[in-house]
């Protein structure tokens, strides 16, 4: 007998999807078996831009030397560039708008017409407006955050100059950029050029359109990604450590159970506000629940998560899953990440989906449009909607037993403080750490599921022979999450899984090995550590001089691109697994893996097995220590809990 | 320091390192622990900006970068 596929390293997973295959319910994993990726569009040999075509130009055969063009002669080098740019055109597209509406709103909040936002950190407030240049001395919270909203909002349509982030990055990496000219001028500016360059006929050198391609990632790491989470965290507050469980164990059988889905956290935040009214309470509690138990799913799940440690349900992959126990009244989805199929698996059950933002329908789901002057009316309506639906619960419900304490909300300023108290907070012990060698280096491992990888197992393979070399995970996205239902986001496991070297500073300090700092969009919070590293000294001048990599060993979406290129383009080794996106190219593929070295002192790479890809980051973080001299670590005082205590 | 206990152990290079033993303190925390609500005037705020994240907005300390230029 043909032994059974494995689909996923989560029981919770699997329990459902045995559930799920039981009551003939379709998921993603089921799904995958029936849709084998086309051979041709999983090189990306094939373009479409224009009705000529499409061409395929698969790779010539061994032996064969068959030179293939496109009807209007376009090469494969052009085809593949030109995929390869639209995807992170559409991911910097994704999260720049969804940086707009952050700004949108957050205007809305300044000026006192969003129902239920404030500024609710001022001191990020005061930080934000010292980058964009706002005059704070004798100013009103208000006029400041006024002033701030209407410049960040500047950002995205801005046609010259350069956007207002790139002068926080390290200088020598500011005037690497400006001799590049990949600076970028606005960030809505560099997808439209993306989008016409790579339109038939125009842009037909490789190089250039990669290059295109790289102003366009850098406006979203810089850019649009990094205006989402600073502006995100004005309003909602910044993440500081927080306890919260994790996996599909937090759904709970006797009470309303309501997830929030997508990207955007505003109506998550509402809806944790909402939650906790007396009147909603007391409602649940008529319809014979015990109250009402809010859970998230993917980024949402990270945002509340990180700033309420309300509990998370799970990752990509587990979306469909939530609602195969049948325990779910209601699930919001909002943009980005959210598969159609949720609503056939609905329909087999009471749940209703509800779709909320005005970019995104899905056919047979509610539509309730968010709007923030009249967000909190909206939350509690919606929160109403699921009580009623709570009695409706048909089907066997099955949960399972599966959740996990975990300790979140490591933003960057966090970590600083951490290292040093409140005002000598500081990078120092960190880069004393990894001068001494206690940590080798630190990784950032980020990014999705894809199905077509067993479940989880490539981040928790790839992290763990990380932290078990010394070297510090900070991550994001649902790879923090699959670290969380595998216990590694508490500060035991540094004893339990981290190096000798990392479990004494964690031990130290306090923290766990791999540090959630947040959700996709918070990739930025990692270019900023990195940029604090660099500034403190004693590691170089630039980004590429740190012993600092990434990777995202289950990728699967477009946004995934656009973090890569950008942290490449910052000077980071960055390793992706499970598919490549340029394969069909031996020469665009060269010129990422092996000229972009040359160029930005950062490359892809490509590893589909997560143990060895961890073993090129090592030896990646192993060479930077060697330019730095590194190579036989040198002994330096411990900084132990009570040093940090006298500092703080 | 002389409250904790160190053991010694290898780091990945084959070096010898003393780590925090029997007394490793468990880091947990209770809830959620909001060390900025300490910051609670502009003038905390505006000194806590300028020292504490001295990389981009201390006018006379710029780390790696300074020390470049003066070399
Ligand atoms: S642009 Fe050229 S290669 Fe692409 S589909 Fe049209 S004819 Fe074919
Ligand atoms: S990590 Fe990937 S799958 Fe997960 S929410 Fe982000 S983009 Fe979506």
């Amino acid at each position: 007998m043909a032994e059974e596929k494995k689909r996923s390293i989560d029981k919770a997973t699997e329990e459902l999807l045995e559930k799920a295959e039981k009551e003939q319910i379709s998921t993603a994993f089921f799904r995958a078996d029936e849709i084998r990726p086309c051979p041709i569009g999983v090189e990306e040999s094939c373009c479409k831009v224009c009705s000529m075509g499409p061409c395929r130009l698969p790779r010539s055969k061994k032996g064969e030397e068959k030179r293939r063009v496109g009807v209007c002669g376009a090469t494969i080098e052009t085809v593949v560039a030109r995929n390869f740019a639209r995807k992170i055109a559409a991911g910097t597209a994704a999260h720049s708008d969804h940086a707009r509406e952050v700004v949108e709103t957050f205007l809305k909040a300044a000026l006192g017409q969003a129902q239920g936002f404030e500024i609710k950190d001022e001191v990020k407030l005061l930080e934000v407006a010292l980058d964009f240049n706002i005059e704070i001395e004798g100013k009103e919270i208000k006029d400041i955050a006024v002033e701030l909203g209407r410049k960040a909002l500047d950002e995205f349509g801005k046609q010259h100059g350069e956007l207002v982030y790139i002068g926080k990055a390290p200088l020598k990496r500011q005037e690497l950029w400006r001799r590049l000219g990949v600076v970028p001028r606005g960030v809505d500016r560099e997808v439209v050029e993306v989008m016409h360059r790579t339109h038939m006929g125009v842009d037909q050198d490789y190089t250039h359109i990669i290059e295109q391609a790289t102003r366009c990632a850098l406006a979203d790491g810089w850019g649009g990604s990094m205006i989402s989470t600073d502006l995100q965290d004005i309003m909602f507050g910044t993440p500081v450590p927080v306890v919260g469980k994790i996996n599909l164990g937090v759904l709970k059988e006797d009470e309303v159970n309501v997830v929030v889905h997508g990207h955007e956290p505003f109506l998550p935040e509402l809806l944790a506000a909402a939650s906790r009214d007396p009147e909603i309470k007391k409602l649940a509690e008529k319809a014979g629940a015990k109250g009402i138990n809010l859970a998230g799913m993917c980024c949402s799940a990270n945002e509340v998560l990180m700033r309420h440690g309300i509990p998370c349900a799970g990752n990509f992959l587990q979306q469909e899953l939530a609602l195969v126990t049948g325990a779910v009244e209601l699930m919001t989805v909002d943009v980005q990440c959210q598969m159609q199929g949720l609503q056939d698996v609905a329909a087999c059950f009471h749940t209703k989906l509800v779709t909320t933002s005005d970019r995104a329908k899905i056919e047979g789901a509610v539509h309730m449009e968010f709007h923030p002057d009249s967000g909190l009316d909206m939350a509690k309506k919606i929160l109403k909607m699921a009580i009623e639906n709570y009695p409706n619960r048909r089907g066997s419900v099955y949960i399972p037993d599966q959740a996990r304490d975990i300790v979140v909300g490591f933003s960057h300023e966090t970590i600083n403080y951490l290292l040093g108290g409140l005002f000598r907070a500081s990078y120092r012990p960190l880069n004393d750490n990894i001068i001494n060698g206690r940590i080798r280096g630190v990784a950032g491992v980020v990014g999705c599921n894809n199905v077509r990888t067993v479940h989880d197992s490539a981040h928790i393979a790839m992290i763990k022979e990380l932290i078990k070399n010394d070297v510090l995970v900070l991550t994001t996205g649902c790879a923090a999450m699959a670290c969380g239902k595998e216990g590694l986001l508490t500060p035991e496991a540094a004893r339990e899984f981290a190096g000798d070297g990392l479990a004494e500073v964690c031990e130290a300090v306090g923290i766990p090995p791999v540090l959630h700092m947040g959700a996709c969009v918070d990739n930025s919070r990692l270019l900023i550590a990195a940029t604090a590293m660099v500034k403190e000294g004693g590691l170089g001048d630039d980004l590429s001089d740190l012993p600092v990599v990434g990777a995202a060993p289950e990728w699967m979406s477009e946004k995934a691109l656009a973090i890569g290129q950008y942290f490449v383009a910052s000077g980071v080794f960055t390793v992706f697994g499970t598919t490549w996106p340029t394969v069909g190219s031996e020469k665009v593929t060269r010129h990422l893996f092996e000229e972009f070295e040359e160029i930005y002192k950062g490359m892809w790479a490509y590893e589909e097995d997560p143990v060895k890809a961890a073993h090129l980051m090592i030896s990646q973080i192993d060479k930077k220590r060697k330019a730095l001299g590194l190579e036989k670590a040198r002994e330096r005082v411990l900084f132990d809990m009570a040093m940090r205590r006298e500092l703080a | 320091m002389s409250e904790y206990i160190y053991d010694e152990k290898e780091r990945f290079d084959g070096e010898k390192v003393k780590v925090l033993g029997p007394t490793y303190e468990e880091g947990k925390p209770d809830g959620s622990y909001d060390w900025k609500a300490r910051l609670d005037t502009r003038e905390l705020t505006v000194n806590y900006l300028r020292s504490a994240l001295r990389y981009w907005y201390s006018k006379d300390w710029f780390g790696s970068e300074r020390r470049k230029k003066d070399a």
